[in-house]
């Protein structure tokens, strides 16, 4: 008997018993559904993470870290800006190097009128336009020009832009940073996504930034290697380099971000696979379900089993059409919890703004998963039902 | 065809074992048309459920066509039950979901039949029982008469040497009944053995032989001896 046949057979009485079909794959569904969901946004947002953690890529961090024995010496150390122009510029002819991206930032004051605020103000090179890209909502982004002139232009944020304008168009308005004056050339977009709070925030050319503050020293500085490949060889001699310039050991390091965000990749698995077993328990509900309705489908069908075998069906051929039954039951239920599931996680991630990712392991996963459930809880029923004694089956009323 | 040798069954009630047949043996030829009376247990069912091989015996042998099956695991005795027996019941016992020509397929699945013959062999079976126009006719669209052709179509349907007939007519109104009996009596004619279990004489009078149990043995016997038919 082929197994074409017997999933003929499988559907037909499956059909039989409709809304009863119905609500025991009903578990099946919102089982594989739930872990789908799971996996789904726990695959995207680790995916999201990591890429906010690396950026754009190819980039490595500098950062500085000063030795006991330079803290002993100078205890204002943190509060000094760690690279000097100079630094910057040897930086820039490290071979592999491509950019060198620096920026510092310091918290002052913003006014507009009479309203006045905290801002954090950040002075950029022109190559960080080239790794972060500031989108411009309202007016317009940096030009040459601004840097090279050290204009007094900003851009500020959406945020800055509601506390000190409110619904006035801001586009070349003064306000005073620092009570030096700031033309605003452009308002940034609003930050998207879930983890994205919006902050006071304006950005300067470093040129302007430097005559504001008086301090031409950077406090961030990140890498660009011409090529992924070149990224650690690279970051490393341009650790040493500053080492060398600044006499000190190993102050200046290198953050692999790629490590990083290897390690937050790992937490967020693990908090997928711990959710993600939580749905599966109601999973295996589910399979209780369907053990449940096929012992009371091989009671009620006793007689049917007796008929099949006096006909000449054997043990092993009754034992095969009920498992293929359950397996058919949660094979549907799989297949629909996996639309669920997609559907589902697709709808959360438009609003969270949180990419959902349903990879076709996952799909194939759960389709297989749920056909095992199918053999699994169908064992026990089907067993039952091969195990009838032909004589009593056909008496029984 | 069928021999018997000293048959016995019982069966564990509780702690106390029950003897429901005491040593029959019983020989039936290729052809014969045959029925087994007896009043209620008198060991007929076990008799019959024995020869039909949905039960073994506790001991003694039993021959079906030269083969010894008293020993058969469930799986051989499917087989037989498949390949050389058919089955008809008091009950009818179709399957209610499936169509006359759907049930009367059923053996020929287990027979590893492919569909196309499967479904031109029920078509032939149904015709020849009379319901050329009732084969997609669900079994309770369907007169008690007409379910019991059913019945006997899908015992035919993988030409077996022996039917089996359990009372079938039991739930027949009795012009139904000899209606039924006439095409056992078809069957019979083209050399396929029958055995009929009843309790009615006048189905037993179809058979050219005609065998009495009682408490477990066969009442007579003389009823052994072909010499003595009715």
């Amino acid at each position: 008997m082929s197994f074409i046949e017997n999933l003929g057979m499988a559907l037909s009485s499956l059909k039989a018993h409709k809304m009863r079909s119905i609500l025991t794959m009903l578990g099946i569904i919102i089982g594989v559904g739930a872990v789908i969901i799971v996996v789904a946004i726990g695959q995207g947002g680790e995916a999201m993470l990591k890429a906010q953690i690396t950026g754009p890529g190819n980039t490595i961090e500098m950062f500085y870290q000063p030795s006991d024995e330079e803290m002993r010496a100078n205890p204002n150390v943190f509060q000094q800006a760690p690279f000097k122009q100079e630094d910057i510029r040897a930086l820039e002819q490290v071979p592999g190097i491509k950019r060198v991206v620096a920026s510092s930032t310091k918290f002052s004051s913003a006014r507009f009128q009479t309203d006045s605020t905290d801002v954090s103000t950040t002075g950029i090179n022109q190559a960080y336009l080239q790794l972060n890209e500031l989108k411009i909502e309202k007016g317009r982004g940096f030009s040459s020009a601004d840097f090279l002139g050290g204009r007094r232009a900003g851009i500020i944020s959406s945020k800055l832009q509601e506390k000190l304008f409110k619904e006035e168009n801001p586009v070349g308005k003064v306000i005073m940073v620092s009570n030096q004056p700031i033309e605003i050339i452009g308002v940034l977009e609003k930050p998207t996504g879930l983890l994205a709070f919006g902050s006071m925030e304006v950005y300067l050319p470093f040129q302007t930034w430097r005559n504001i503050f008086g301090s031409s020293d950077f406090t961030q500085v990140t890498l660009q290697a011409a090529s992924p490949e070149q990224l650690q060889v690279a970051g490393k001699k341009a650790a040493k380099l500053l080492n060398n310039l600044h006499n000190t050991e190993k102050s200046y390091q290198v953050i692999n971000m790629e490590e990083i965000a290897q390690g937050v990749g790992q937490v967020t698995k693990i908090m997928t696979l711990i959710i993600g077993s939580i749905a599966g328990i109601s999973l295996f509900v589910g399979g209780i379900g369907v053990m449940n309705i096929m012992l009371v489908s091989v009671t009620e069908r006793t007689r049917e089993i007796g008929i099949r075998m006096a006909l000449g069906a054997t043990r092993g051929q009754v034992l095969t059409q009920f498992l293929i039954e359950s397996m058919t039951l949660t094979l549907i239920g799989g297949i629909l919890g996996i639309f669920l599931g997609w559907g589902t996680s697709t709808i959360v991630s438009y609003f969270a703004g949180w990419p959902s990712l349903v990879s076709w392991q996952v799909v194939v996963g759960g389709v297989l998963f749920s056909m095992i459930i199918g053999v699994l809880f169908g064992l026990l029923p089907a067993n039952k039902a091969a195990k009838l004694d032909p004589i009593d089956s056909l008496r029984y009323e | 065809m069928i021999k018997l040798d000293s048959i016995t069954k019982s069966f564990l009630l509780g702690k106390e074992s029950v003897h429901v047949l005491n040593g029959i043996s019983l020989e039936i030829e290729q052809g014969e048309f045959v029925a087994i009376m007896g009043p209620s247990g008198s060991g007929k069912s076990t008799l019959m459920n024995i020869i039909g091989c949905l039960d073994k015996p506790t001991e003694g042998e039993y021959y079906l066509g030269g083969e010894n099956v008293s020993h058969y695991h469930d799986k051989e005795l499917a087989r037989v039950r498949n390949q050389s027996i058919g089955f008809v019941f008091q009950q009818f016992h179709l399957l209610p979901r499936l169509t006359a020509l759907k049930n009367v397929e059923l053996p020929m699945i287990y027979a590893g039949i492919s569909k196309k013959e499967r479904q031109a062999r029920a078509e032939e079976a149904l015709l020849k029982v009379g319901l050329g126009d009732r084969m997609d006719h669900l079994p309770n669209a369907l007169s008690g008469g007409q379910k019991q052709r059913v019945a006997i179509a899908r015992s035919i349907v993988n030409k077996p040497k022996l039917i089996l007939a359990d009372e079938p007519t039991g739930a027949l109104d009795s012009k139904t009944s000899m209606d039924i009996m006439e095409q056992f009596r078809g069957l019979n004619g083209e050399g396929v053995t029958v055995i009929v279990v009843t309790h009615e004489s006048e189905v037993a009078e179809y058979a050219n032989r005609t065998i009495m149990v009682r408490d477990g043995l066969l009442q007579s016997p003389a009823a052994m001896d072909r010499g003595r038919q009715r």
